[in-house]
């Protein structure tokens, strides 16, 4: 009782995020039964007939499927690596700095794409990639002839990733950069008088303090190799990059809020889940073993 | 209820729940309005009504754009069963609309052969999309209307190279990231800024059932002559005649209201209600309405279906409820045309567009007499009449278009009240062509719904088709990707689905 007494504010503060998860976590899932049946609205979920496996197998036919699980794992690998690697060297280079100042305005200019939702950042993103945006601007002024980037199909996943690290980095990078504070600052003193460059002191005392970090980072975002980011590609793409650009959470919206399968997007939206449960799983045994951390 | 996020005719202190049109329904009816939910025009309003069906919670009565919603919802037997009610309750006035039809909008409104919702109708020339072009640059080069798809292509290029339009002149205006090249037959009217037109001038009909009249069924995507059209549009557009954009653009509308292009295809309202900034931006637009004519000379058509959105009524509704809701749409009916509009009419609870087949271009005919003085607004005063805006129209003709009548640009137009310009200038110029020049063929699809297995194969041949018109269009795909279209779709359930269509016929 004690405890609680000391506590209760912690608690409090848990409380909005636990009312969060319980609506929109834990009594959705519910609604996975729709899944295994020919879902009725009429009828809800109790009545509906059961159909067992039938919604899974008919989505493995369907040629889409395949299509869009491989642009799910490409750009969603691709995003992690990259929020792995760009931050990083992003916070190495900043600790680097000396003027203080000019550091925290970095820091600061960096990070407020963050705040933006990707529906503002679109129009942003589609402006600057336009027949007449920018980077047509600069195309031009190298002799290059004009094109029309967000119909490149060949180009969407690398525009959808850059992107992403370019909205992002600023805010994964504070990580870093607390860890780097933490690094003992005497090791570079004596790294110094050993005669050590700036050159060695990152590659022999920055970098392996990181290593821990990185990895924990690493493993913690296995468990998002089908999260591609609906948001993002929802306001990106079009049927021109459908083929590269179409994802897993794109397809199934579209199947079932557009086109009214209920039960097929539901069976597409718990294949999902399940495969991130396992990755998840699977992360955290990983983070045990080689960052030694755990939540429980 | 569905709200324009960018309507501002509400008065201050006024609401989605509490304005004019409730006030009117409580002052006359004692019809109570109570708002469960509103959502903006287009994909959140869909998305909306999409989870109410999902979840079987629908409200009293709700508006869905979209038949697939409405059968969904019967199919699942959330539907109020208004078959006797409408008989008993719907005003002589509605019923007349609806007969107008000959019996399709109640066949559109119907599912297994009982009513469950109210049917819009909308004028026929929803369906009947036309060239939109800047009379005023075809007069400073000094060139003629275009007739023809080679006309338009030389005419595209002289605004180009002329610089009609700034720097970035666009010669043709495209469809955007949501909207689609052509009218399809689940979609069959509305269709602002595909390429409809220039399809129907290659006597090509993508998107429609086609009968082939010996008691088979095409699809009109997968024709000769749509090939054909995809691989001028193709070569218009690696010519820089269409929009370079075309596809990814967010909005139809954003190069014509910038006034950057010459031409641009549409339905009736697409000029003047359409493009009210192109007006605001320059009040010289003078945009006029053409058709588009086959080399030999013929305007092709492809026709739309009676009306596209439908008022659903929930089966838990009390039979009370369901009475108001029918009346609320007599009641519309019978007095939109002596509401103050300059309150949008959207703000109506449940508002439902029923208009008799040919109202426009009936309207289009008696405005020119009035405006000739032949006649007198007077003489349309008919209470219950089936042209509801008659009268009213009749009475503003003269405030906002100037003489001389005989052949109206947009100078004779005064657009002080910028809802009466808006309203004249569709009517008088934008189905100028319907109502005045015949239309050489018809076009209508075997069927404007989905068939049992549509339901299921459907979405996956239309990305299919979109991405592959998309494509060539574009340039990305060669037009010989067609033909590999055209194997995939057959074998990917089209055929399956043919074959159902072909059924429809027998009936």
């Amino acid at each position: 009782m004690r405890r609680w007494s000391v506590q209760k504010h912690y608690y409090l503060m848990l409380l909005p995020g636990m009312v969060w998860l319980v609506m929109f976590s834990i009594v959705p899932m519910f609604g996975i039964v729709m899944a295994f049946e020919n879902y009725n609205p009429g009828q809800g979920i109790f009545h509906s007939e059961w159909v067992g496996w039938d919604n899974f197998k008919y989505m493995f036919q369907l040629n889409d499927s395949k299509t869009v699980l491989i642009n799910t794992v490409i750009i969603a690998v691709g995003k992690i690596v990259f929020h792995l690697v760009v931050p990083l060297v992003f916070a190495i280079l900043l600790n680097e700095l000396t003027n203080l100042r000019f550091k925290r305005l970095v820091q600061t200019v960096v990070y407020l794409p963050h705040f933006l939702s990707w529906v503002i950042m679109a129009t942003i993103v589609i402006g600057i990639f336009g027949y007449y945006g920018v980077a047509n601007t600069v195309v031009q002024m190298f002799g290059g002839q004009p094109k029309l980037f967000m119909a490149d199909a060949g180009l969407f996943r690398q525009l959808v990733i850059g992107t992403d690290v370019w909205k992002e980095f600023g805010y994964n990078a504070i990580i870093y950069l607390a860890a780097l504070t933490g690094v003992n600052l005497n090791l570079y003193e004596a790294a110094a008088i050993d005669g050590a460059n700036r050159w060695q002191l990152i590659r022999h005392i920055t970098l392996p303090s990181l290593a821990t970090t990185v990895v924990l980072l690493g493993v913690l975002s296995l468990g998002n190799v089908l999260n591609a980011g609906f948001d993002q590609v929802y306001n990106l793409y079009n049927p021109l990059v459908y083929s590269t650009g179409d994802i897993l959470d794109t397809w199934v919206y579209r199947l079932g809020l557009q086109n009214l399968q209920f039960s097929l997007a539901t069976a597409a939206g718990l294949f999902k889940s399940v495969i991130s449960f396992v990755l998840i799983v699977i992360s955290y045994r990983l983070a045990y073993r080689y960052a030694d951390y755990t939540v429980f | 209820m569905v709200v324009d996020p960018t309507d501002k005719t509400l008065p201050q202190g006024d609401s989605v729940s509490n304005n004019q049109y409730t006030r009117y329904l409580k002052e006359k009816y004692n019809i109570n309005v109570i708002v469960d939910w509103t959502a903006a025009t287009g994909n959140d309003y869909k998305q909306k009504v999409s989870l109410s069906i999902a979840s079987g919670k629908l409200p009293d009565g709700m508006v869905v754009d979209d038949r697939s919603f409405m059968t969904k919802a019967a199919s699942s037997g959330l539907l109020y069963d208004i078959t006797d009610l409408f008989q008993q309750y719907a005003s002589s006035q509605v019923k007349q609309i609806m007969d107008s039809t000959e019996g399709r909008a109640m066949e559109n409104a119907s599912y297994k052969g009982r009513m469950v919702s109210l049917p819009n109708i909308t004028v026929d020339t929803d369906g009947v999309h036309v060239m939109w072009i800047r009379k005023d640059w075809l007069d400073k080069l000094n060139l003629p209307v275009p007739k023809t798809l080679s006309d338009i292509e030389k005419t595209a290029q002289a605004f180009i190279d002329n610089h009609m339009g700034g720097d970035k002149t666009i010669g043709i205006a495209g469809p955007s990231k949501n909207t689609f090249p052509y009218a399809t037959f689940l979609v069959s009217s509305n269709n602002l800024g595909g390429f409809d037109p220039v399809f129907g001038a290659m006597d090509a009909y993508p998107g429609y059932w086609l009968d082939n009249g010996d008691g088979t069924v095409t699809y009109g995507t997968l024709t000769e002559n749509t090939k054909k059209t995809l691989a001028l549009l193709a070569d218009w557009y690696k010519k820089g005649l269409i929009d370079p954009e075309v596809g990814t653009r967010d909005n139809v509308g954003d190069p014509i209201n910038a006034n950057q292009a010459g031409i641009f295809f549409g339905p009736w309202w697409s000029g003047g209600y359409g493009n009210g900034d192109s007006f605001k931006n320059d009040p010289t637009a003078n945009w006029q309405a053409y058709p588009v004519y086959s080399d030999d000379g013929k305007w092709n058509v492809h026709m739309k279906t009676t009306g596209s959105t439908y008022t659903l009524i929930s089966k838990k509704a009390k039979p009370d409820v369901a009475k108001a809701i029918i009346i609320m749409n007599n009641a519309l009916v019978r007095d939109e045309a002596t509401f103050d509009v300059s309150v949008a009419v959207g703000w109506y609870p449940l508002r439902n567009v029923m208009a008799a087949a040919n109202e426009t271009e009936y309207e289009y005919n008696e405005l020119l007499k009035v405006l000739k003085g032949e006649t007198n607004p007077e003489d349309y005063n008919q209470p219950n009449s089936l042209y509801k805006l008659m009268y009213a129209d009749a009475k503003k003709v003269k405030n906002v278009i100037k003489p001389p009548y005989d052949d109206l640009n947009v100078g004779n137009f005064d657009m002080t009240n910028f809802g009466d310009f808006q309203r004249m200038y569709s009517l008088m110029i934008g189905d100028r062509p319907y109502a005045t020049i015949p239309i050489d063929k018809k076009v209508y699809s075997v069927t404007y719904n989905q068939t049992p297995t549509m339901e299921t194969k459907w979405a996956n041949l239309k990305k299919m088709e979109d991405e592959t018109v998309l494509k060539i269009i574009l340039g990305q795909a060669p037009i010989d990707s067609f033909d590999k279209f055209v194997k995939d779709w057959k074998a990917q359930g089209g055929d399956e689905i043919t074959a159902e269509v072909a059924e429809l016929l027998k009936k």
